[in-house]
């Protein structure tokens, strides 16, 4: 029922020059989420319409089940209705003029061959709409409904005819926080429950991180890391995807020596600090140094980057409490968790957990917000 | 502050204050007045006349004999109901078949990558500036059974078919031609305002490019459509020239050229007329109120604040199948009447032995415009339209100006009650106006009537809410915050309009302006029961070279007429233009 996804150097050039996908490749098992986050314009969402076959890729190919369906290069592209997907939209898409019932039948109807078609339209509906928990709104008017009660029959329609791939093209966007939160993680179930494979395009990484078995972090039309969340926040494979997932501290310095994944980096005035690396950094190398706020210790000192700082200016924000440190010309903001801010201004002992350093080639680059 | 100032305070607020107090009910009661004049007074002497059985010209002012009697014998007439039953005809067949086009075009131009999009945009809109009365000629010209040029081109090639335009059918092509632009506007617009996810949910959903048209863009722009094809509706069945032209050959009579007849008549019917006209106006009054209905429904197919790209189907070869079925309908509703008008108007004879003939230049001269300029009547009759226009431009000008802005500027009480009476004539055709006007004025001694007032304050009611509509437009683009400024600035009322408004709204001014005196010149329905031969317009007289039979001369003063009105629309078109460019300078 659930078949994989096979993305393969897939590019998108619009008429006007840049190419809006720049050779992406990924594949998602049957059965797996994938999520693909990004800032906008970076390309996911052109990514899933070409999956979709709403926008016709300019060279790659894309296979579902086994299935070549997008392959310029050979002249290969089937239309959206012969994929055999189903689709939510940002905008819901639902169709005003039909009721919860009408809109959930029509893929049933409509459909060309009724694949797995045991039971007539009716049970099908009635058990979708239990599923995603509307089961007592079949016949009202769309019109009536809330706006996530609407995406809730979005996504009934677009699971009722049991599509081997679901797409999802940042369906929670247009709802509320609290709601989206709610549907975030009910949406979670619904899949794992029908054990459809899924991609899931979103710009939000906290839906990224609930939804995702793996996240593919994207920016300027390339895939800049696919991992599974934990590998994701503890592991980020280049500084954007470190700074776009939160490690907004930024140390710059210059490499000394690199022994495996470790490296020493030479950050001044301050001293030395470890960190870990992904990059094939060599000595002499510019290098950035990001770290999450709420990874520094402070007060303490730790075996290794242990250094002496000093808080000029503390927020308190009731759950928790951030600091800004200075120590030997740089600056990076702590966190510190919990309803009791400990530490006044003036001087503090900081320790920034070499694990938690991750130093990555200095390009200039600019920050993701 | 000293105490004296302050004591004095008081007085000054009061003297201040006092004008203002009757000043605006002054204005407003002004404002009722001149539309209970415009609008209400012949209304209502034409629901007079409807009921009673005196004739104003013989039994003078006032003298009625009311009597229900009278309007119900006029409703069970059997020629009324023939009319009636053809008028609707006539215009169902015409709407639907200018919802096909208009829909399609709409589709054409906003849904497909058909090559040319933008001048097929425009094109498809040139029939609206068409004058019915010069469309109707031309295709009599085209397809009259015997004599018309396209069945003399079908005899040269051989075919066995003729085309009969004196017919009901020639009837509904012709409207749904001309008036398939009133569809392709409310659709064009739906179809751009329409989320395409929800077109590319059904297709991802399985269904086919086909069965998403029907089952998803249709029915969602179904407001749009049902809201065109009404409006094409009233538009057709408020229609004089079309039917004038087309019909009376055939002997098919819809209820505008009926109640013209009846007031033809020897002696004129004037109270049949009425019931008739009476009868006209309660359709369109209801067509109208239908209308704004729907509008004022919930539109399904717009979605709150996101832009969308525009979705645009890849038809690959087929894109020239639908740019060429643009060219057709541009070469029918244009290419080949103007050419029909072309050779009638300078050819001596519209006879053809064969089809070589049209290319026989010996038999083309200026006779026909010769002809008609030695007629004092069409010198005459150009001037009094060029006069007509102005005055109802100036007139119609000022009072939509001062409607306008008292609607949507100020909070006066009674400013509701300005609105309804300036939007009723909206649901009256221009026939029925001139029916009205003719009951109103034609029995007061030393009156309107027989001027060129009657006519130019005709038009001025007829169209009074087109022209507040458009001014109202261009005062919502004014931010009220730049009067308030003048106003703290110390300004009166009077001469913030003066220097605030009339300067910021200038373009939209001209433009109303312009299009009140093109409106004019163009107008036939509303003419045809107020000209004398000292007031007789433009279109009065082109209808009286058609009826008397001369084809030639017909096309030539159509022609004359066309050229005018294309320069107009010119000066139009340029003026707005540089008086937008003038104040997109200033801002």
């Amino acid at each position: 029922m659930s078949a994989a996804l096979l993305i393969e150097d897939l590019v998108k050039k619009f008429a006007t020059g840049k190419a809006a996908v720049d050779g992406v490749s990924f594949d998602v098992p049957a059965g797996e989420i994938v999520v693909l986050l990004g800032p906008s314009g970076c390309g996911k969402t052109t990514t899933l319409r070409c999956v979709a076959g709403l926008e016709h890729p300019t060279s790659g190919r894309i296979s579902i089940g086994g299935r070549v369906v997008s392959e310029p290069e050979r002249g290969v592209l089937v239309s959206p209705r012969e994929r055999d997907i189903g689709m939510v939209f940002q905008s819901y898409a639902v169709w005003p003029h039909m009721t919860v019932h009408q809109n959930v039948a029509y893929p049933l109807k409509y459909r060309r061959k009724s694949k797995g078609s045991g039971g007539d339209i009716n049970t099908k509906v009635r058990e979708t709409l239990e599923l995603v928990g509307l089961g007592e709104y079949a016949e009202r008017p769309v019109t009536s409904l809330s706006g996530g009660q609407m995406q809730r029959v979005a996504l009934a329609r677009s699971l009722v005819y049991r599509p081997q791939l679901l797409l999802l093209d940042e369906p929670l966007s247009n709802l509320d926080s609290k709601l989206r939160i709610r549907l975030r993680d009910e949406l979670r179930r619904i899949l794992k429950m029908t054990g459809m494979t899924g991609l899931y395009v979103t710009h939000d990484q906290s839906e990224a991180v609930v939804l995702g078995d793996r996240i593919g972090v994207m920016r300027n039309g390339k895939l800049l890391q696919m991992a599974p969340p934990g590998e994701i926040y503890n592991r980020p494979a280049d500084s954007f995807v470190a700074n776009f997932t939160g490690a907004s501290n930024v140390l710059l310095g210059k490499v000394l020596e690199r022994k495996g994944e470790q490296a020493v980096i030479d950050l001044g005035a301050a001293g030395h600090i470890q960190a870990w690396t992904p990059q094939a950094l060599v000595a002499g190398d510019k290098a950035r140094v990001a770290l999450r706020a709420e990874n520094i210790r402070l007060g303490e000192r730790g075996p290794a980057n242990s250094f002496t700082g000093r808080v000029t200016e503390r927020r308190y924000q009731g759950m928790q409490t951030i600091y800004d440190v200075e120590f030997g010309g740089q600056k990076v903001e702590v966190l510190e968790l919990g309803t009791a801010a400990r530490h006044n201004d003036g001087e503090v002992a900081i320790t920034l957990p070499p694990e938690t350093c991750w130093a990555y080639r200095d390009e200039g680059q600019p920050t993701a917000d | 502050m000293t105490a004296t100032s302050a004591a004095a305070l008081p007085v000054t607020t009061e003297a201040v204050r006092a004008p203002r107090r009757w000043a605006a009910p002054l204005w407003v009661s002004a404002l009722l007045i001149i539309l209970t004049f415009l609008v209400i007074y012949p209304l209502l002497m034409l629901f007079f006349g409807a009921i009673s059985d005196s004739n104003p010209v013989i039994d003078g002012f006032g003298k009625f004999n009311p009597s229900l009697t009278h309007f119900i014998a006029v409703l069970g007439n059997e020629n009324v109901r023939l009319a009636f039953f053809n008028a609707l005809v006539a215009c169902g067949g015409g709407s639907l078949l200018a919802v096909v086009i208009g829909l399609a075009f709409s589709w054409i131009v906003v849904r497909t990558n058909t090559p040319f999009k933008g001048f097929i945009a425009g094109a498809s809109m040139v029939p609206l500036f068409v004058p019915p009365l010069v469309a109707g000629v031309a295709w009599s010209i085209l397809g009259s059974p015997k004599t018309g040029l396209l069945n003399t081109a079908l005899k040269w090639t051989g075919i066995d078919f003729r085309f009969d335009f004196y017919s009901m059918s020639g009837l509904i092509l012709v409207f749904g031609f001309y008036y398939a632009p009133y569809v392709y506007m409310f659709t064009a617009s739906a179809l751009r305002n329409m989320d395409p996810s929800l077109e590319e949910a059904s297709e991802v959903a399985g269904a086919s490019a086909f069965t998403t048209l029907f089952t998803v863009t249709f029915p969602l722009i179904a407001p749009a459509i049902l809201a065109g094809s009404l409006l094409s509706f009233v538009v057709m069945l408020g229609i004089y020239g079309v039917p004038a032209a087309l019909g009376a050959p055939a002997n098919i009579s819809v209820l505008t050229t009926y109640i013209f007849k009846l007031t033809a008549w020897a002696p004129p019917l004037y109270n049949t007329a009425a019931a008739v006209a009476i009868l006209l106006m309660m359709v369109t009054a209801i067509l109208v109120w239908a209308q704004q209905r729907v509008l004022s429904g919930r539109s399904f197919a717009t979605v709150a604040g996101k832009a969308f790209r525009p979705r645009s189907l890849n038809l690959g070869p087929w894109r020239w199948l639908t740019f060429s079925l643009a060219l057709v309908y541009l070469f029918v509703v244009v290419v080949l009447p103007t050419v029909a008008l072309v050779i009638a108007a300078f050819r001596r004879f519209l006879f053809f032995k064969d089809f070589q003939a049209v290319f026989d230049m010996k038999a083309y001269s200026w006779v026909h415009f010769n002809s008609i300029f030695d007629n004092p009547l069409t010198i005459t009759s150009i001037w009094n339209t060029m006069k007509v226009g102005v005055i109802t431009a100036v007139i119609g000008g000022v009072l939509a100006f001062a409607i306008g802005y008292t609607i949507n500027r100020t909070q006066v009480g009674g400013r509701k009650s300005i609105d309804l009476l300036s939007t009723i004539p909206v649901a009256i055709p221009g026939l029925v106006v001139g029916v009205a006007y003719l009951w109103a004025w034609i029995g007061l001694p030393g009156g309107l009537y027989g001027t060129i007032w009657i006519l130019a304050l005709a038009f001025v009611a007829r169209f009074i809410p087109d022209t507040v509509k458009a001014l109202s437009t261009s005062f919502m683009q004014i931010h009220k915050e730049l009067e308030e400024a003048a106003w703290i600035c110390g300004r009166g009322l009077l001469s913030t309009i003066a220097t605030i408004m009339v300067p910021l709204a200038r373009p939209g001014i001209v433009a109303s302006m312009t299009l009140l005196f093109v409106l004019a010149v163009r107008e036939l329905g509303s003419s045809l029961f107020l000209y004398t031969s000292d007031t007789t317009v433009m279109a009065v007289l082109l209808l009286d070279y058609y009826e008397g039979g001369n084809i030639g001369k017909t096309a030539a003063f159509s022609l004359v007429q066309t050229v005018i009105i294309g320069v107009l629309l010119g000066i139009t078109y340029w003026l707005s233009r540089g008086s937008a460019e003038s104040t997109a300078r200033a801002g």
